[in-house]
Formats: structure tokens, sequence, C-alpha cells
């Protein structure tokens, strides 16, 4: 390393007193100072206009809904930019500097922020919350069920907990990977200074976050008492709660698309010299093949939702079988997002699986071309078996047999993954650190998960399970088993990165153990009453399931403290934990090659890449490094949100 | 002699040559992986016995069937995944005293074209036994018997209604005469019902505006409770009800007490109007 090239970091440069415009005086509380009053705004107005009419209180709803999401997002500085541009004005390099965060601090994780690292923090904060809610809701619905006819939640309450805690966790989950890791981390990996539009990337942060108090108002608003699935004609009767249930998808819609439209344009431009495709990290696939994935689903949310409102606020009669609607169009509209959501939640953890399996077994993912052409293939063959959901509806029986073809056939490329996983095990080095726990966490649940559901996807077994608790049980095993704890693997693997210190894995392990025995108890639980014939969704049981129930309950809150000691873990590492150095696992994708806390557009020098990440054993140079950094920067680099390193750390770049 | 020493032991003697089969990483996994199975096709082949309900039908036996069949047949695959994972844990975890130490590389693998062919067709041949079972069983379900009892079924909030046709009976309660093929005619007033007898093993939603069939024989005595599937409002939970399988004569009675006329009566429960029981369904 020599001072003499050291060009100097961006983050220092010194902005002048104007830079930014309006950016200077935004940030979270004029976002939520704006949207409280534009809500107000669209209240008032049409509570003045409105009320009286035939949809009255769903307009009102509507309205205020929407001036509320366009109020914090005007108030956050979502679109300034465009805003200037119509005007006639561009940004200035400094502005845009500015919006990077520079010179701001820690407090620019409380602004409109462009910088991709940024927007990954906040994701991973916003999704840690929303399991925080999710799980919350989830412990309500578990203390209900101790009994069988308890009278901790009314009926209606218990309805309204049951929907919002599907829909929390599904917006959850499908950030959960695709937000903080694919904004994070996956531009590193493949060489990029930041994501492709980094505006669009700090809008689809706002925006979801706008959407979240949109669906938490449901509860103030009469509850939505028809599941998350929110089945017609039910929802068209639903209280004004569905209207804002309806906004926040519809937002949620908005923020999911542009996120996936940023992640494939990064990975398809903005890749550094010479990695090609092949040699893209297998996360990196995941990530966009579950985002395009999204592309494709997602819209189809927003359509149904769209009807929804108009069915509800207008008068339409898309799902109102009485005039003519049709409450199957909403089911097949609902699936068609439903079932390929499933693999939009599933891929990215998957393939964070892949990527974290080679690193710490010491191996190349083993198949890795057969792997990308399983998640091709996942994702093609999702599109066509939303109809394994309607089998009892009495839609169509004639598409039974092709419906449980297609789903069926799924389970092969899911062998694959399977195989890809376990391959990269064979004969490895295991290094049985935090994260790889939790892979082989993954590996036991996500079988089980698969197994169950081939029982589902048979269409006369589906008679009897379909609508029963053993479903839920299923689709636990499958997204908390497999996507969640994927994502925790993720979580734990990446943390050294995001936040420049290591977790504690004593405390680790005893969550890991927690986590894993809770789950096991509580969905075996759950088998066990949907073997009993147990129906979903019930406030009230026939004491005959009361034992399984129980069983599940205990597992629940063993599983929860297990989560809350996780999150404890992470705060602990967050503020006192070992300072990490730069490359902690020894690993070879990009990320692990620019210093911590890694500087705005993360390289001073582009690296210039020649094989693919994988090289572990093979006696070769490695092919993705990234060329000698600045040297005069290194003494300062302090993990983000901590003061001066402590002596006896380990700082700085390795 | 500690596990690692073992471990290396065995493989020196792999490469020897002169290791028996069952003291190689194979052969281990191979053992686990039969004991994984075994405990699979057991569990696959007793459990379900013992948590379903009992089943009342030739539906609800196809239930219980086809969870015993997947069992089995996934058990191997999955102690499959379950004894590489669980034997690569113990067998080639890296020990060291510096957990900050990674281990040295392994050797590197980077495919292996016949073992993916291998499984790939093996997925395949499974998915095909799958689909060619749940066809076959779904098919047979399929058949319309022209002289099943008819019970119209209504859903609303939050109650089913029974009725008879031809008899003028309706009622609360799902009575049913044994080994007499029957058909549902599903329907709603208000919103999507689940209607779902579950001992029966099969299941329709009940849609408003439209008329959804199911059709079942059953074969087993004893009373069943129906419940409602789909979330439906604000009392779901107790939207459910007993049902009854019982004799011909016991249903032609039943039906003659809530109102039939014995003539209507007799017709719909199969009976000559003699009074002696027909074949039917036997």
């Amino acid at each position: 390393m020599t001072t003499a090239v050291a060009p100097p970091l961006l983050e220092d440069t010194q902005l002048g007193p104007k830079a930014g415009g309006f950016y200077r005086h935004q940030n979270i509380w004029t976002g939520l100072g704006f949207g409280i009053f534009l809500g107000f705004i669209g209240w008032l107005v049409s509570h003045a206009l409105l009320q009286g009419s035939n949809w009255g209180t769903d307009m009102v709803v509507t309205c205020t809904m929407v001036g509320w999401v366009l109020g914090f997002n005007i108030g956050m500085g979502t679109f300034n930019a465009p805003i200037r541009w119509m005007l006639g004005h561009d940004q200035t390099h400094e502005d845009e500097l500015y919006a990077a965060g520079v010179g701001q601090g820690s407090s620019r994780y409380l602004k409109f922020c462009t910088d991709h690292k940024v927007v990954g923090t906040q994701y991973l904060i916003l999704v840690l919350v929303l399991f925080g809610v999710g799980g919350t809701l989830a412990m309500m619905i578990r203390t209900q069920l101790i009994t069988p006819h308890s009278s901790f939640l009314d009926p209606q309450t218990y309805n309204s907990v049951v929907t919002i805690h599907g829909m929390v966790m599904i917006i959850a989950t499908i950030i959960m990977v695709s937000g903080p890791f694919a904004n994070f981390i996956m531009p590193i990996m493949i060489g990029a200074k930041d994501m492709a539009f980094p505006r669009l990337n700090a809008m689809s942060f706002w925006v979801v976050v706008s959407a979240v108090p949109c669906l938490l108002s449901t509860f103030f608003l009469g509850g939505v008492n028809a599941g998350w699935t929110t089945y017609a004609p039910l929802s068209v009767q639903a209280p004004a709660a569905m209207d804002a249930f309806a906004i926040t998808i519809i937002v949620f819609v908005v923020s999911v698309t542009i996120a996936g439209v940023n992640t494939i344009v990064t990975v398809v431009t903005m890749r550094a010299k010479g990695m090609t495709m092949g040699r893209l990290p297998i996360f990196t696939w995941g990530a966009v093949i579950g985002g395009a994935l999204g592309l494709y689903a997602m819209p189809a949310f927003l359509a149904v939702m769209t009807m929804m409102i108009t069915d509800r606020v207008t008068g339409t009669s898309f799902f109102v079988p009485e005039v003519g609607g049709s409450q199957w169009l909403y089911e097949n509209i609902f699936w068609i997002m439903g079932h390929p959501e499933v693999y939009v939640i599933l891929l990215p953890p998957v393939a964070a699986v892949l990527e974290i399996a080679g690193t710490f077994a010491r191996k190349p993912v083993f198949g890795y071309k057969v792997a990308v052409a399983g998640f091709v293939a996942i994702a093609s063959l999702s599109i066509m078996v939303w109809a394994h959901h309607m089998f009892t509806t009495g839609w169509a029986p004639n598409l039974a047999a092709p419906f449980m073809l297609t789903t069926e056939l799924i389970s092969i490329p899911t062998g694959i993954i399977f195989l890809c996983t376990i391959g990269t095990l064979w004969k490895g080095s295991i290094w049985t650190r935090l994260p790889m726990w939790f892979i082989y966490l993954f590996i036991w649940n996500f079988i089980i998960g698969g197994v169950t559901g081939i029982y589902l996807s048979d269409v006369p077994a589906d008679q009897f399970f379909h609508g029963d608790m053993f479903v839920t049980a299923h689709f636990h095993y499958t997204l908390l088993g497999g996507a969640m704890i994927g994502a925790t693997a993720a979580v734990c693997y990446w943390f050294p990165k995001i936040s420049g210190r290591m977790l504690n894995e004593r405390i680790g392990k005893v969550a890991f153990w927690m986590i894993a025995i809770g789950i096991q108890v509580t969905y075996f639980g759950q088998f066990w009453e949907g073997f009993q014939g147990m129906a979903r969704r019930i406030a009230y049981y026939n004491p005959h399931y009361q034992a399984a129930n129980d069983m599940s309950t205990a597992g629940a809150y063993l599983l929860m403290s297990g989560w809350l000691v996780f999150l404890y873990m992470l705060i602990h590492g967050w503020r006192r934990g070992k300072i990490a150095p730069a490359n902690p696992w020894h690993a070879k994708t990009l990320e692990w090659k620019v210093p911590t806390p890694v500087p705005l557009e993360n390289f001073l020098v582009d690296p210039v890449v020649t094989s693919d990440p994988y090289t572990y054993g093979e006696g070769v140079p490695d092919g993705q490094e990234v060329p000698e950094f600045a040297p005069a920067a290194e003494p300062e680099l302090v993990p983000a949100g901590s003061g001066p390193p402590e002596p006896g750390d380990v700082g700085g770049a390795s | 002699m500690s596990f690692e020493e073992e471990v290396d032991e065995i493989e020196a003697e792999t490469i020897l040559g002169g290791a028996p089969f069952f003291s190689r990483p194979g052969g281990k996994i191979f053992i686990i992986w039969l004991v994984f199975t075994v405990i699979g096709v057991l569990i696959g082949v007793y459990a379900p016995h013992h948590l379903l309900p009992v089943l009342h039908s030739p539906e609800g036996g196809d239930v219980w069937a086809t969870v015993v069949v997947f069992t089995v047949l996934a058990a191997p695959v999955a102690a499959l995944v379950y004894a590489i994972a669980f034997y690569s844990l113990f067998a080639w975890r890296h020990r060291s005293n510096d957990p900050d130490e990674p281990p040295p590389d392994a050797e590197p693998q980077r495919g292996n074209g016949p073992i993916t062919v291998i499984w790939l067709t093996v997925s395949t041949l499974l998915v095909v036994v799958l689909l060619f079972w749940g066809i076959t069983v779904w098919s047979a379900q399929q058949v319309v018997h022209p002289n099943a009892l008819q019970v119209n079924v209504t859903g609303q909030q939050w109650l089913w209604t029974y009725s008879y046709p031809g008899t003028g009976v309706e009622t609360r309660t799902l009575e049913l005469p044994v080994n007499r093929p029957v058909q549902f005619n599903v329907t709603s007033v208000d919103v999507t019902h689940g209607f779902w007898p579950a001992a029966l093993g099969v299941q329709v939603d009940a849609n408003p505006n439209v008329v959804t069939v199911i059709r079942t024989t059953p074969n087993t005595l004893g009373s069943f409770i129906v419940q409602c599937s789909q979330l439906c409002g604000l009392y779901h939970a107790f939207m459910n009800n007993n049902g009854d399988v019982v004799t011909t004569q016991q249903f032609d009675s039943w039906l003659q007490s809530n109102g039939a006329t014995p003539t209507a009566a007799a017709a719909a429960a199969g009976v000559s109007s003699g009074g002696s029981t027909t074949a039917m369904g036997k």
C-alpha cells in the first residue's frame, strides 16, 4: 500500500451550506408531519363532501390513507428530484452527495438517503420491527388458543389479529432478504458502486414504511375479519378497515415493483469488469430471479386490490355474486399473485443458504449452474400452480389433475436445490459458526415443509387437509422454518459487514436451540391438530383438540423467547460486539474485500474480476479481488454508529 | 481414540482400499439413512391411523392411504438428505481451539453430472408415482351414482342447513344412511363458506349464487363433525354441527319423525315402499 495513490474518501467531501436543497430540511419527522397533515386534509375534504353518500365511510378512509401516503413521501423528499426536474432544475453533484448522506452522520438513517447501504440497513431495522409486530400478534393467537373457549380475545379482534399477523408476516418475509441484503450486499458483490436507481431504491423503502401505519390502522377501523387472503364477498362487506388494508397492499406492491426492477437492472447493467453472469455469486441469482418473479406476481395483487376498492368505494361488482360478480374471479387473481409470491419470499434466502454453505464448508457451491437452472425452473413452474389453492372451491374440478401435475413437478427443482446444498456440505471442512448452524436448521425444517406439501398437492388428500391446521403448520415450516431461518443465517453471516461488529455466538447458540426446538414443538403441535381435523382461523375449538393446541402454544412461547434472545444478540452485537475484521469468514465474494464500514460508493478503485468467487481449495489466485485501498483512510475506519475503536480491538481492514 | 482420529483413520483406510464398507463414510451414511428411513416408514405406516379421526367413507380411507403411501415414498429421500447433513456435521466438522481461524479449504467439487442425473431421474420417477396415485384415486372418486341421495347444503353466517329434496325435511344436523351414495349440493346465501365434513374425506366451498357438488358414500356408522373451513366472519368458529351415519331404518324413521311422509321418507332412504331394505350400495 502506498499513500501516494490515495484518493480522498467521498464521504469526507465538504459540502456547501446549500447542498441538498430541500433534502436539508427533510427527515422522518417532516414526513410524519406532512403525512398526518395531508391525511387530515383528505379526511376533511372527503368527510365534508362524501360522508352522506352510499359508500361514505369507505371513501373517507380511502382518501385519508392516500393523503397520508402521498403526504409522508412528499415530506420525506421522495419526489424532490422529479419535481425539481419538472421545474427545470437539475440536481447538482453536491445535491446528490447530500442525498447520499454525506456529512449527516447517523441522522441519515432517518432521512431519504440514496446510499444503498443506508437503505439496506433501514430495511433491516424495518424487517425486525415488522417481525416484532407479527410475532406479537402470533403470540396473541396462540394465547387465545390455550383453552377451547378462551375469553382473551373477542372473535372480531381474533379474526383481525389473524388477518394482520398474516399480512405483516407476508410483507416482512417478502422484504426480509430482498430488502436488507439485495440492497446492502448485492451491489458490492457484483462490484457496483450503488444500485442502478439510487433514488428509486430509497423510494422503495420509504413507500413501504408509509404502508405500515395503513396496515396497523385497520385495528382502529373495525378490523379486517377475512384473513390475509381477504376472500370476497366477505371482504367486500368487511368494515372500513378493509379499505386501509387494500391501500396498504397497493402501496406495498408499488414498493416491491420498484425494488424488483432496481435489482434486475443493477445486476444486468452495473456488474464490474469481468463479472460475467456465470461468475455472479449465487445469492445474486436468487435475488434477481426472486425480483423478476415479483414483477410477475405482485401486479396481480395490485389489480385485485384495486378492484376490491372500486367494489367497496364506487359500487362496482367484480366480486359481488348477487349482481353478476364472481368470488372465483377474486380467488383466481389472488392466487395468481399468491403462489409465485411464496417463491418471491423463498428464492432469495435459499440462494443465501447456498452462498453461506459454500463459505462455511470451504468448498465451491456444488452444481452452481444446476442450482441457477433450479431457481429458474421453480420460478417458471410457480406461475402455473395457483389453482392448487382452489382444489376445494368447486371452481373447475376438471383442472384438478393438471394443477396436481404442475404442483408436484415443482418438487423436482426443489429437490435439485437440496442436492446442491448437501453436495456443498459433502466432504467439506464444516466450520460450525453461527450462520452454519442456521443452515442445518434450514435443511431440517425445509425437508419437513416440503414433504408435508406433497400431501396437500394431492387432490384426494387435500379434500381432508384444505382449510385445516395442517396447512398452517406446512406453510409455517416452509416460510418460517425454511425461508426465515435462511434469512436468519444471512443476518448472522452479513452482520459483521453491515454493523462492523461481530455477534456474540454464545448468546446466538442459546437463541438457536430455543428457535430450533420451538419451531418443532409449535408446528408438530399444529400437524397434530391438523390430523385431528381442526379448522384454521378459529377462535374457539372443540376440547378434543386441546392437548395439541397446548403443545403448539408452549412451543410458540419458546420460539418467541428464542427470537427475543436473538434480538438481544443483535442489539448487543451492534452496540458492544467485538470490532469485526473486513473479512471475518475468509469468504471470497467482493463484499468481504472492501473495508468495514464500507466507504461511500464501495470501491475507490474499480475491481476487475477474473473468476467466480468459489475457488476454495483449487489452488488458484482469488479471482475476485479489490485493488488496494487508500491507506490514508484506513485508520479512520470505525464501525457504523460507534465511537473510536477501543484498545485491543481488531480494527480496520485486514 | 477421538472421533476425528477415528474418521481420519477410516479415511486413510478408504484410500488404502482395505476398509470394509460399513466403516467408510458411504457405509456409515448408508446406516444412518437406513435408520432414518425405517423410522420414517414406521411413522408413516402407524401414525396416521392414530392421528386421523374415525373416517366414515371410502374417500376418508383414501386420505389415510395417501398419507401412508406418500410418507413411505418420501421417507428415503428425506432420510438421505438428513443422513448426509448429520454425517457432515459430525464427521467433517472442523474442530479448532481458535474459532476465528477458518478450516483449511476442502477438496473442491463443482458438481457431479452422474449424481445430478440420478437425482433428477429418481425424483422425476417419484413425482410420476405420486401423480399416478393421485389421478387414479381422484378419478375413482368421480363415479356418479344416478340414484344417490340428494342433500342440499346451505351455508349462511354462521350455520348450516340441510334439506332432503322430496321429503320437505330441513334440519341443522346432517343425517346420512349408511352405504347409500350421497350427493351434496352446496351453496351459500351470503359469503363463501367451506362445507367440510372431515370424516367423510370430502370438502367443497359453499359459494353464493353457485351450487357446488361433492359425492361420497358413508360406510361406517357413527357421528362426525361438520365444520366451516373458510373464514366467514365473526362467529366462524361456531359454524359447526354434528353429523351422523345411521342405518337405513333409522334414517327412514328419522325422516318421518321430522315430518316426511312415509312414501317420501322411504324413497329418500332407499327403502322400497314395502318397507324392506334394498340392496343399494351394499
